[in-house]
């Protein structure tokens, strides 16, 4: 396994992006119900709960959970 | 837990339920036209929700994970804060009940030692070596790429320790699930995230004291 150009730069954004008030996988969990259904109801979950859509933006598993959510929440509201 | 089934309740209201409901109604001794109704729409929105995710037996799947879901669900209703439609908490259970197991058995034969590469306890070296591939930037480029690259390199084997180097490497560069490290490294989701933030901030920080703007180093590495 080689270290790529590439992926010198996906950690050098990572590494950028970091930022102090960074919430963990734990407290993403605690507020992604509330932050689903603000998008479910068309407004901006992003503006009103910045911190989960930053963590939905660095962490892979809970932007997967959340999207899967989404989606079965869509389903079951049809 | 088949207690919660033995003491059925089969009255009550009528669907749909409010958050209220949901919880008084699957509350020992649960009732069991809402823990059907549960059921029923837990597979209702998990079977769209990961059909893209299973290759075959999609409905199998569905079924189990709505069972394992429903279980846990009731396991935790005292944990329901209310800040939320019942079923929007429920069905984020059964999401990740959901996606741990498809992660679990993705990423079943695969080891964080399976991703090391080069001579015992030289991994970092083979690891963090440089592969220059483009043929479209000036000797010049090439060699200010190279130092660049190199540097990163260095500080990335100085100032982490193995245990996030280990991390770094299986989620940034092999996407293994964070939730798949973590248990393989012998912690938790959450300490995992620490482990790897407290990396990103070592970084940052050394970047910051040798004059590093990652911004233009960014910018180096994509002429």
């Amino acid at each position: 396994m080689k270290l790529t150009i590439d992926i010198i730069k996906k950690m050098l954004r990572v590494v950028l992006a970091t930022r102090d008030d960074e919430i963990n996988c734990d407290e993403c969990y605690q507020r992604i119900e509330s932050f689903a259904e603000i998008k479910l109801s068309g407004k901006s979950a992003e503006e009103a709960m910045p911190l989960v859509e930053d963590h939905l933006q660095r962490c892979k598993d809970c932007r997967e959970e959340y999207e899967v959510l989404l989606e079965a929440l869509q389903a079951i509201k049809k | 837990m088949l207690e919660w089934f033995k003491n059925k309740k089969g009255k009550g209201p009528e669907p749909p339920y409010t958050n209220e409901q949901w919880l008084e109604l699957l509350s020992k001794p649960a009732n069991e036209r809402a823990v059907g109704e549960l059921r029923r729409l837990l597979i209702r929105g998990l079977k769209p929700a990961l059909h893209k995710y299973v290759d075959r037996e999609l409905d199998q799947f569905v079924e189990d994970v709505a069972q394992d879901g429903l279980i846990k669900i009731l396991d935790n209703l005292d944990t329901f804060r209310g800040e939320s439609k019942f079923m929007t908490w429920a069905m984020k259970i059964a999401v990740r009940e959901g996606l741990t197991e498809l992660r679990r058995k993705r990423w079943q034969n695969i080891s964080i030692e399976d991703l090391k590469g080069g001579p015992e306890g030289d991994e970092s070296k083979e690891i963090f070596s440089e592969t220059f591939a483009s043929a479209d930037i000036s000797p010049e480029q090439a060699t200010a790429q190279k130092m660049a690259v190199e540097k990163i390199e260095d500080m990335i084997d100085e100032i982490l320790t193995n245990r996030q180097r280990e991390a770094m490497k299986a989620i940034l560069i092999h996407n293994m699930p964070i939730s798949i490290v973590a248990k393989q490294m012998d912690t938790n989701r959450n300490n995992m995230y620490k482990l790897l933030y407290d990396a990103r901030k070592k970084l940052k920080n050394e970047l910051e004291v040798q004059g590093i703007d990652p911004e233009k180093l960014l910018d180096e590495l994509s002429e």
